[in-house]
């Protein structure tokens, strides 16, 4: 919605810590062999993680693939794990070592796609020219543009917007410091408001 | 957040706060409060929420086939199971269950298996909705906020737990002046009579996409001067316009929090129904009030995220003399 009447202010959303609770029930009952519980953990998660992958791969099949392999090693691995993070954070992370084997394995040439170096640390720059792309852009034009960034800014982007994850969950999942989130975060908007930019001069 | 020394009104919010309210995570009220009045800070979350706005979209629109359907005990079923990923995950999986049980869900994810409810029980208090078979409805007055879960009264006299998430869509409308606070960014509908608009219904904070009502002409701009009686409504060219408001006022707040529901308020709930009797929402919407009768009739064009938004936007925007 590229409404200029939005509302920044307003924090429209809370984390939940009920379900924190119930997927750490629903974890138990899976490693017990619960079939229900597994099929509701994965109403509960797929879809986010399934929307996650694929912003990574881009290509569905694989993204199906990927969910499916990683869905496999809750059902699996449920009894491993500790609480220590969120289960949807848990279950992120798993499906990002997924793909990153499954990368590794069949797409030599896209093992830069969740290398954590990439990228990482790149500056981002202060508002500018390309901002002003970004301040006249439709949700349409940006939607789009996100889906010509580099597979490490979709993750990153994803991850922070898309999964419902706080900054440290998006760093325990990248594996990398929250500092490090942040300039990634900051380094995805940059080339987003480049790409826009050029898709503006090109009209 | 930051120190700014160009600006006096410093600190600037940093970039964790920026992200945490484009994510729709809760921010600090000092952070919110310079929000409402730094103009920097506000083009600053408005370019994040732009960037968040287009990822949830795309996660939306990405899966809008893969939701998954009912959740159900996992069932044989006579679809075709389609060679490739589909068989190699059965040999993978080792286990016939397992497989069963990530086959159906990804099976449901695609569309290619359709699994039934089967707890029994679990169904009394959920209705369909028209037009999207994965979707169910609830609708009752609000008991108990336990964090994000909901406990709704039916008219039946059933008690249905309601649990959200950080992607339900939470939103409410009634009479609810008391939201119209001065900075924020509102949308007002009604009509204009000597420069000075009677209000129908004020939108507070970003509108829902598509309902307008018949006759009116949405005007946006941010609040000044609010109080019982009315507020000024400032453009972004910088017109102030009086906007005069009543006990029929509708308020829409679009974008509501679980903690910000009143107990007591008629909730309507549109998501899906868990093993567990639970209802998983996609949308929470605390309305004026329940129509007469044993349910709110809801449907939708489809099970995109834009039709459940329209939807919930019609009922929302729909006063209680009209209901």
């Amino acid at each position: 919605m590229s409404d200029p009447h939005r509302d920044v202010g307003a924090a429209t959303f809370t984390a939940s810590h009920d379900s924190a609770r119930d997927d750490a029930g629903l974890l138990r009952r899976i490693s017990q062999g619960d079939e229900d519980a597994m099929a509701w953990f994965y109403r509960e998660h797929g879809r986010v993680v399934f929307a996650q992958v694929l912003l990574v791969v881009g290509e569905r099949a694989l993204a199906e693939e990927i969910v499916q392999d990683a869905m496999l090693a809750v059902w699996r691995g449920a009894g491993s794990f500790r609480g220590e993070s969120s289960a949807r954070s848990w279950v992120i992370a798993i499906a990002r070592r997924q793909t990153r084997d499954r990368l590794r394995g069949h797409r030599g040439q896209r093992l830069r796609v969740v290398d954590d170096a990439f990228l990482a640390d790149q500056p981002g720059s202060g508002p500018g020219p390309e901002v002003m792309a970004l301040d006249r852009a439709e949700l349409a034009d940006v939607r789009g543009a996100i889906g010509e960034l580099a597979p490490a800014h979709r993750e990153v982007l994803g991850l922070a917007f898309g999964s419902g994850l706080s900054l440290p969950e998006v760093a325990g999942v990248l594996e990398i410091p929250v500092s490090t989130v942040k300039s990634r975060l900051t380094a995805a908007r940059t080339a987003l408001n480049r790409i826009l930019n050029e898709k503006g001069q090109n009209r | 957040m930051n120190a700014d020394p160009t600006d006096t009104r410093y600190p600037h919010l940093d970039l964790e706060d920026l992200i945490a309210g484009a994510a729709g995570q809760p921010i600090g009220d000092r952070a919110r409060e310079h929000l409402a009045s730094c103009e920097h800070c506000q083009r600053e979350a408005n370019r994040w929420n732009l960037v968040a706005d287009g990822v949830r979209d795309l996660a939306a629109a990405a899966p809008q086939t893969a939701q998954p359907a009912q959740p159900a005990r996992p069932r044989r079923t006579r679809q075709r199971v389609p060679a490739g990923p589909w068989r190699r995950a059965l040999l993978v999986a080792g286990s016939a269950a397992a497989a069963l049980v990530l086959l159906v869900g990804v099976g449901e994810a695609t569309g290619l298996v359709h699994v039934h409810l089967s707890g029994p029980g679990t169904q009394t208090a959920f209705t369909a909705v028209t037009g999207c078979s994965q979707l169910v409805q609830a609708d009752g007055t609000l008991e108990q906020v336990n964090g994000s879960s909901l406990v709704i009264k039916t008219a039946s006299g059933q008690s249905v737990t309601v649990t959200t998430t950080a992607t339900t869509f939470v939103s409410m409308s009634g009479a609810l002046l008391g939201d119209i606070t001065d900075g924020a960014s509102v949308m007002v509908r009604g009509s204009s009579s000597g420069g000075v608009i009677k209000a129908a219904i004020v939108t507070v904070g970003q509108p829902f996409s598509a309902v307008n009502p018949a006759g009116f002409v949405p005007v946006t701009g941010t609040v000044s001067d609010a109080s019982t009686a009315g507020f000024t409504l400032v453009t972004s060219s910088g017109t102030r316009i009086p906007v005069a408001t009543s006990g029929d006022t509708l308020v829409v707040v679009p974008h509501a929090s679980p903690g910000q529901l009143q107990i007591g308020a008629a909730i309507f709930a549109l998501g899906h129904a868990g093993p567990d009797g639970a209802l998983s929402a996609t949308a929470v919407a605390a309305i004026s009030q329940l129509p007469s009768g044993p349910h709110l009739g809801v449907s939708v064009k489809d099970c995109s995220p834009s039709s459940i938004d329209e939807a919930v936007a019609a009922i929302s925007a729909t006063p209680a003399s009209a209901s």
